[in-house]
């Protein structure tokens, strides 16, 4: 008997449970997001917990979420590394291909505005010798065209004369060299002399000789190519007088002229091959600017 | 007190469910610590009577849907039933070690998240029955944390059992429920 009313009452509570349950889920469906007392005293309850909690939770994720991108981000470092230094080296070959670019633009540019017949050549060496002030130069094509005397231009300027021609490869004579010699005219003055290289200097100096005193010439004043002797182009540019040497006595200036061209940085020039056209027999026409990049303006 | 305990623990397994879990790299679904609880009293009439089981089952479950944000009721509900469910279960079969639990933890979780979706689609209609896919993983996972967690009220009943019989109030097995009474602790 106590059995079965106990069993009863445990029946009674059980169905009292989900009857309060029904209940419950019955006015939640009614009134959805409505709190009872009772239901904010327990989230008050709860709620410090759960935050404490995520807290921590989040404390422990932090640590392993920055320890995970930690590794990534080293990894990453590393390609990142590798990347830059790849990306430096093709910069530094695109830098070179767009300076290599630009020297062909200019070459070519001077080999159109030159008026006379030109190959291109590339320098494999310069100054090879203290003494000797020669550039060797090296033709891809044209085999057996180049010969010796033939003028070396490059944009900024002559840079000197054929000297001696064995197959692809040639020795320039470069217009710093004791040996070399170049009729030039200095056009603000009109004056005329032989440029020659200047032995035993450290620089590359040149000096021009038999210039006229009537003629007198200042520091700064440039000097291009007279065109004379049929080999050089006219008002090609050759340098700037960049000292007047004092005390001279007799008929001749003494002055020295510094190269346009920059032999230490030789890359490409372009060798005339064919000489230039006639000068115009018209009197002062040759002192008149020609075209071309190593024209002198 | 045994109830109090219980219901401390499941609070602090909720919260637990709540935070941590939704944190987890798993995040459509995570297992079913109330449940466990359910499992546990609906799975020891020795301790616990199917009354003092249905009302924790109750607790636990409005505890999970204030925590939930499910509607009131849902999972209070559901969670009795289930209670009611593991209690018929104890009379057929004697639920003991590893295996057995993740077994029994995995099916009370597919039919808790089937009676949850039908629940809800009565009362929010507008859920429809999704979330049935999840189901399976969430048994599973329910299965895998099953075996942990019975264990651990396991021992929480015997210190309960221990603190009682200091104090003079140490009793036998409840007769509550007294046609079932196979249950995990007693086998053991």
């Amino acid at each position: 008997m106590i059995g079965s009313s106990k069993l009863w009452r445990e029946i009674l509570v059980v169905g009292a449970t989900l009857f309060v349950a029904l209940f419950v889920l019955r006015v939640s469906s009614r009134n959805p997001g409505e709190l009872s007392m009772l239901d904010r005293g327990i989230l008050r309850l709860v709620s410090p917990g759960q935050a404490a909690m995520s807290y921590v939770a989040r404390g422990i994720t932090g640590v392993a979420g920055r320890y995970v991108e930690l590794k990534g981000v080293r990894a990453e470092n590393e390609s990142l590394h590798r990347e830059n230094r790849q990306l430096r080296a093709e910069l530094t070959e695109m830098r070179r291909l767009a300076e290599e670019s630009g020297r062909y633009q200019r070459l070519l540019g001077l080999r159109d505005a030159t008026p006379a017949e030109t190959i291109a050549a590339r320098v494999i060496a310069v100054d090879a010798s203290p003494h000797f002030r020669v550039a060797r130069v090296e033709i891809d094509r044209g085999e057996g065209t180049v010969r010796r005397g033939m003028p070396v231009l490059t944009p900024e300027g002559v840079v000197g004369r054929i000297n001696r021609a064995a197959g692809k490869s040639s020795d320039v004579l470069l217009l710093v060299d004791p040996r070399s010699a170049l009729d030039v005219i200095a056009p603000r003055t009109g004056g005329r002399g032989i440029l020659k290289g200047k032995s035993g200097e450290n620089g590359y100096r040149c000096s021009i000789e038999y210039l006229a005193r009537g003629e007198p010439v200042k520091e700064g004043d440039a000097v291009v190519t007279s065109g004379v002797g049929g080999a050089f182009p006219r008002n090609l540019a050759v340098g700037h007088i960049t000292k007047i040497i004092p005390g001279a006595v007799g008929l001749y200036q003494d002055v020295e002229v510094t190269p346009d061209v920059d032999f230490a940085r030789l890359t490409d020039v372009l060798v005339v091959v064919a000489p230039p056209p006639t000068p115009d027999p018209e009197p002062g026409s040759h002192h008149t600017p020609g075209r071309g990049l190593a024209v002198m303006k | 007190m045994r109830s109090a305990a219980t219901l401390f623990v499941a609070y602090l397994l909720l919260i637990l469910q709540s935070t941590v879990l939704e944190m987890a790299p798993v995040h459509m679904a995570v297992p079913s610590f109330g449940l466990l609880v359910v499992l546990h009293v609906g799975l020891s009439p020795s301790k616990w009577t199917i009354s003092s089981a249905a009302i924790v089952a109750f607790a636990t479950g409005y505890l999970f849907d204030l925590v939930s944000g499910a509607p009131q009721g849902v999972h209070a509900f559901v969670f009795t039933l289930m209670t009611l469910f593991a209690r018929a279960l104890t009379r057929r079969v004697a639920v003991n070690g590893i295996v057995l639990g993740a077994a029994t933890s995995f099916v009370a979780s597919l039919l808790a998240t089937f009676l949850v979706v039908l629940v809800r689609a009565q009362v929010a209609p507008e859920g429809g029955y999704g979330g049935l896919r999840q189901a399976p993983l969430e048994a599973l996972l329910t299965a895998i944390f099953g075996p942990l967690v019975l264990s651990l009220f396991r021992r929480l009943d015997g210190r309960v059992d221990t603190a009682r019989s200091r104090v003079g109030l140490a009793r036998g097995p409840r007769g509550g429920g007294t046609s079932m009474s196979m249950s995990l602790t007693d086998r053991r």
